[in-house]
């Protein structure tokens, strides 16, 4: 499997991980260019049932680590795991997620390996025969293409939703087991507990609309504002992650990577820039409103409508326009 | 206990960015650099628990001269000691080397770091130092608490609403997660105050650290620029009246 590109596969509780289809459209697509196979590695435990619904998902070859120590997300154990793979499959490119998993996940793995290692990319392509990923800069206001330059074995984490999932190539995937010894693995972490949180009453994922709201709106008492506007179009109302570590909204409020994952018919972004994490959990949905005072914000890349003003001008007014109309 | 913050100073808007001769790193011209979000949260994170356990907090940067003012505003908020490293360094593995040197000197019991930096945005620093001395780490922690004198019980967002608890023996590396604490407010005075504290310099040399060693290897950058627009954004124009009409038209397109 000399050089090939490799896909690390992301799990929960026996079910593969939106990212990971994205990232085998990618791979799948830069292999091809590049006349290398695409490989999809697999760790956790009890992994039959999960395996055997990857194999027609594009790749040629599934390696598997199926061991109880990978039942319970562990981070050194998994890395351990990931690492002593790779020491037998030596990939050309590693794909790694760029989520709260891989994030943990591509600098255990880069740093143990000591390999060139670019993280946090909306996207990866193959250009003039070299391999070449984009990743955001300065808060998301550049964006620089880099190169990998190297023969060796390197890693691009990739963030969600950065790529779409596109149909792939019927093909079945030749499955290996790979027995990896994780007797040296680290025990110093031990993971107690898997929390989910509790269904709210308040499921934004299950609106056609949702109004959410950013740092923009400047204060606590404004809110009541945004809440109108969701209401008067007949939605909910979410928002971005510093509402919620500001204590302003509660958690089932939160739309992005480490929040909930919303796909409505319209979402509407008032005062939100647009970090990727927050892009990641709102990017796919059929219609992106975004109202913002900065032109250059990263939220009127995915936008299909932007408005560039005043939310205390803008909002109230569609307030009005909302009540007229319905 | 001995607590390490890793904290980076950071630019605000940049403009003139080009990329070196060797092709591995930028220069730019930047507005005045602040205390990287995320890694004031580890600093809250550093004195909520010093307030329950007491201890000593030593805040960490690399940096340039103008890196000091951040560490400053880390004496003011509470920390006992600040250091920093005199080096300029853009690559994160290569960063890691330097904080993970400069860390095993100062012998800590816990080191936190923010999850991400504004400039580089790799959310890769972290773990890679905690990789490089060889202890237990967590990302994107968003509670700590002692657990006996050797070990801390964390809780870790795994994304999509989902976490994991966690016990680490210490040493251990975290990377919180902002809003594990408030950001509290530091009153002038007390920046003033805390501006005649001496702060101590340590550089690679010392660290044991060549050039050679922190060589970005792999990669080379070919462009930086701003983001090309996707191109579907449609700008809606004129009074906010206007602007709702024509938005509530293209609502009601929406089945």
């Amino acid at each position: 499997m000399q050089g090939s590109v490799l896909v690390i596969a992301e799990l929960w509780n026996g079910k593969v991980e939106g990212v990971t289809l994205q990232m085998l459209t990618k791979g799948r697509s830069i292999a091809d260019r590049l006349g290398l196979r695409l490989g999809l590695l697999v760790i956790g435990q009890n992994l039959e049932n999960v395996v055997a619904n990857l194999r027609d998902r594009g790749a040629d070859d599934i390696f598997v680590v199926d061991d109880a120590r990978l039942a319970t997300p562990a981070g050194d154990v998994e890395a351990a795991a990931i690492v002593a793979a790779l020491h037998e499959i030596t990939p050309r490119l590693v794909l790694v997620g760029a989520t709260l998993v891989g994030m943990e996940r591509a600098p255990a793995i880069a740093a143990r390996l000591d390999l060139p290692a670019l993280t946090n990319c909306v996207d990866v392509d193959v250009e003039d025969g070299e391999i070449v990923a984009t990743r955001p800069l300065f808060d998301g206001t550049f964006h620089a293409k880099l190169v990998l330059a190297g023969q060796g074995t390197a890693l691009v984490a990739l963030q969600k939703g950065a790529t779409p999932t596109m149909p792939l190539p019927a093909k079945q995937a030749v499955v290996r087991s790979l027995a990896v010894d994780l007797g040296a693995a680290s025990t110093r972490a031990t993971v107690l507990a898997i929390i989910e949180e509790p269904a709210s009453d308040i499921d934004i994922t299950k609106a056609d609309i949702v109004v959410s709201v950013g740092r923009g709106i400047g204060a606590r008492e404004k809110l009541p504002l945004i809440e109108d506007l969701a209401r008067a179009l007949g939605g909910l109302m979410g928002c971005s992650r510093p509402l919620v570590d500001q204590g302003w909204l509660p958690r089932e409020r939160q739309v992005g990577a480490s929040g909930k994952t919303v796909v409505p018919k319209v979402y509407v972004a008032c005062g939100i820039s647009g970090a990727s994490q927050h892009l990641a959990g709102m990017s796919e949905s059929k219609m992106i409103v975004a109202i913002n005072k900065d032109r250059e914000a990263p939220i009127f890349q995915v936008a299909h409508y932007g408005i560039v003003g005043d939310l205390f001008e803008i909002v109230p007014a569609l307030i009005a326009a909302a009540g007229k109309s319905g | 206990m001995k607590i390490a913050v890793c904290c980076k100073a950071v630019p605000g808007a940049v403009s003139d960015v080009e990329i070196e001769a060797d092709g591995t790193a930028l220069r730019y011209r930047s507005q005045v650099q602040s205390l990287n979000e995320c890694d004031e949260y580890g600093l809250e994170a550093a004195l909520a628990l010093k307030r329950a356990t007491g201890g000593e907090i030593i805040a960490l940067t690399m940096g340039p001269l103008t890196a000091q003012d951040i560490l400053h505003l880390a004496l003011a908020k509470g920390a006992d000691k600040a250091v920093r490293i005199d080096a300029k360094v853009q690559d994160a593995r290569a960063a890691s080397k330097v904080l993970a040197a400069a860390l095993k000197t100062l012998a800590c019991d816990l080191i936190l770091t923010g999850t991400q930096s504004r400039d580089s945005l790799t959310s890769f620093v972290g773990i890679s130092t905690a990789q490089e001395l060889g202890i237990p780490f967590a990302f994107a922690v968003t509670a700590i608490e002692m657990d006996g004198p050797g070990a801390v019980k964390v809780r870790k967002e795994l994304g999509s609403g989902r976490s994991a608890e966690l016990r680490l023996q210490l040493p251990a590396l975290l990377c919180v997660q902002t809003g594990i604490q408030p950001l509290t407010y530091v009153p002038p005075a007390r920046l003033l105050r805390a501006r005649q504290q001496r702060l101590q310099s340590l550089s690679l040399e010392e660290l044991g650290l060549t050039a050679d060693q922190l060589a970005p290897r792999g990669y080379r950058f070919a462009s930086v620029a701003p983001p090309v627009r996707s191109g579907r954004v449609e700008w809606l124009q004129g009074s906010p009246g206007e602007i709702a009409t024509q938005l509530l038209a293209k609502l009601k397109e929406v089945d």
